[in-house]
């Protein structure tokens, strides 16, 4: 027998009442956990973003077209090792139209050499070359529409109106955690030769691989500094930096959802300090015997401590085992088939689980500080006068 | 017991002047006013008085749970008045052994686990806090009861095993607030023997309140308390 034994012990005499604060602390710590995966998630598209990869757009606006022989340009700037363009589609399943997936048009014999995480079977990259309406299709958008090699797909376009025929290559999926499996690749030459005069030629972007990634600031100015003087001028930067402003358009969101994070974690401590000031007021004249008996003020709050430890390492682990199954396989699997371009890889982060383990123990421990205080300084003829 | 007499004859507790005042809604209560007392080691005494007479707050100083806010009280070689919290405890856990009317067991703990408690304060080993406990129910006359929870025992089987957590650290002085208030006469009549028993063969010193005339009885000496003073 010892005093942590005493404590765990009075957790259980109350059963409903610690199953029910462990489960409160529980969906803190699941709701926590999934908002720091939903952050993470978000920004992995900048952390695992290729430092050796560029991309070169209007300097205007994303939306404004590049002309394709820029690209030829960008191949020839020291530096340079691959350049590859590409143009928005935009095309929707007419089956399916909320179904929102990113179709580009790509620069068939160099897309490769610049998205390397992009696996493909050599005998699917072979028939997608060989077939001008051929397609290579993420596994996850596969997965979702039923898509296998040799089905025909049709898509309606938005940007180039109609109805565009595909033949479904090859399936990708990815080597690294920035790719989203849900997207939709096929040759920009079909694209160019079907759309009207005054549409042909043009791209969307160009991304360059370079030689040395720490000389991509270098290049990107290089580049812009060709076209300065063309008709059109362009805006380089790293995919790094690309997905960083993205993201900063969403920073609002981002910073709403750590704020919420935070009332998350105060509704915790709320719980916590909640059930164990409950606790210790039940039993204040059980403390006022241990201290009779020559139990020291430090000894009765260790013992209430001990017991907001003890809620606090449950809360964690049922937070954490509730969370692996309803984030990571659930929402996850969601999120990364509907919405793959923000949440590409939606796992839970193995520093998301510590900090979610070690935030209910601290937070746990922080509630019953003040309780545990009260109690260690409470006269013992006060306690023992005490009725429960 | 052997300390005892090396202080030669001194009272194991002395009480000089000693006073108390609470304080409600900052209007001073004087609970205790001058009490003068002296209890040789060893004796056996009562202590009664109408209620509120200030009988527990008496006992409580004596014991160590509360400082005199006047006065002196020397208990076992000790002045009380002086020292801190921390100091009180220690003092508590070497000299004093409590028994309360309500018994105050833990709940969660056995028969044996509750007088175990005060030895967790030592440094005995697990074995030996263990046996020592066994020993001390022994003496009560619950041994065999040792793994029963609180709620499964009588209330005077439960008033044994208080009895035995406060003879299990070997005190010199045993306090005893209404130890018989909660019982029924039969259950009384025991607990009193074995306080009788404990000072008579163990030496122990024993200080209890009681309202109970027939408890009183077998106390070696009787002290009546009234209105903060003694009679
Ligand atoms: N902490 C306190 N604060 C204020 N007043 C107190 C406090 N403790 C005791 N008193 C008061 O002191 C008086 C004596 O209390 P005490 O408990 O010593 O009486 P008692 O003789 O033991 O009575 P009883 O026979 O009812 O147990 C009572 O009027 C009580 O209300
Ligand atoms: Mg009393």
């Amino acid at each position: 027998m010892s005093l942590l034994s005493i404590a765990a012990r009075n957790l259980l005499r109350n059963k409903f009442r610690t199953i029910f604060t462990v489960l409160g602390a529980a969906v803190a710590v699941l709701a926590f956990v999934f908002i720091q995966t939903m952050l993470t998630s978000w920004s992995a598209g900048v952390e695992f973003a290729a430092k050796d990869r560029i991309a070169t757009r209007h300097k205007v606006s994303m939306i404004l077209p590049l002309p394709k022989r820029y690209a030829d340009t960008i191949r020839e700037v020291p530096g340079v090792k691959h350049a590859s363009y590409f143009q928005w589609f935009g095309g929707v399943d007419p089956k399916d139209k909320n179904n929102f997936f990113a179709n580009t048009a790509v620069e068939s014999k160099t897309v490769f050499d610049i998205y390397d995480e992009m696996v493909v079977a050599p005998e699917d990259k072979a028939r997608w070359l060989a077939d001008r309406q051929g397609a290579i299709v993420g596994a996850v958008l596969a997965k979702k529409m039923g898509l296998k090699v040799g089905d025909r797909v049709t898509l309606q376009g938005t940007i180039f109106p109609g109805d565009w025929q595909f033949n479904v290559s090859g399936i990708y999926t990815a080597s690294r955690r920035s790719i989203d499996q849900s997207q939709f690749f096929f040759h920009w030459d079909y694209l160019n030769e079907s759309v009207p005069e005054p549409q042909r030629d043009q791209v969307a972007w160009i991304s360059a691989r370079l030689d040395d990634p720490t000389r991509s600031a270098e290049v990107s100015a290089a580049i812009d500094r060709i076209f300065d003087e063309k008709d059109v001028q362009t805006a380089t930067m790293s995919e790094r930096a690309m997905n960083l402003s993205f993201m900063a358009m969403f920073s609002a969101v981002l910073s709403a959802l750590d704020a919420v994070s935070i009332i998350i974690l105060v509704i915790m401590v709320m719980i916590l300090g909640n059930t164990i000031a409950m606790g210790v007021r039940e039993r204040t004249r059980e403390y006022g015997v241990l201290r009779a008996v020559g139990f020291q003020p430090k000894h009765v709050g260790l013992f209430i401590l001990g017991e907001a430890l003890t809620i606090g390492v449950l809360a964690g682990v049922v937070g954490l085992g509730i969370s692996y199954p309803l984030v990571e396989l659930m929402f996850g699997r969601f999120l990364e088939e509907n919405m793959g371009g923000m949440f590409p890889y939606f796992r839970i982060a193995p520093m998301t689980m510590v900090a979610a383990v070690l935030l209910a123990v601290t937070l746990s421990v922080v509630a019953s500080l003040i309780p545990a205080y009260r109690a260690a300084k409470l006269s013992v003829t006060d306690a023992l006068r005490r009725v429960a | 017991m052997g300390e005892g007499q090396r202080e030669g004859k001194k009272p194991i507790v002395e009480l000089d002047g000693v006073g108390k005042t609470y304080f409600r809604d900052k209007e001073p209560v004087v609970v205790l006013d001058n009490i003068s007392l002296d209890i040789e080691e060893g004796s056996y005494e009562a202590l009664m008085g109408p209620s509120g007479s200030g009988k527990s707050t008496l006992l409580n100083l004596i014991a160590g749970l509360d400082r005199p806010s006047r006065g002196s009280a020397r208990v076992a070689g000790q002045e009380l008045s002086g020292m801190s919290d921390s100091a009180l405890a220690t003092f508590r856990s070497r000299t004093m052994g409590f028994i309360f009317q309500a018994y105050n067991l833990m709940p969660v703990l056995t028969a044996v686990e509750n007088v175990e408690l005060p030895l967790l304060l030592t440094k005995l080993s697990r074995g030996e806090r263990k046996k020592r406990a066994q020993t001390a129910l022994r003496v009560v006359g619950l041994e065999e009861r040792m793994n029963h929870y609180p709620r499964q025992l009588s209330g005077g089987q439960e008033q044994r095993v208080a009895i035995a957590r406060a003879i299990v650290n070997d005190p010199r002085i045993i306090v005893a607030d209404e130890p018989t208030g909660d019982l029924d006469r039969k259950s009384a009549d025991e607990i009193l023997t074995l306080l009788e028993k404990l000072n008579k063969e163990f030496n122990k010193t024993i200080l209890m309140v009681t309202h109970d005339p027939q408890a009183a009885e077998r106390a070696t000496v009787i002290h009546r308390l009234d209105k903060g003073n003694l009679s």
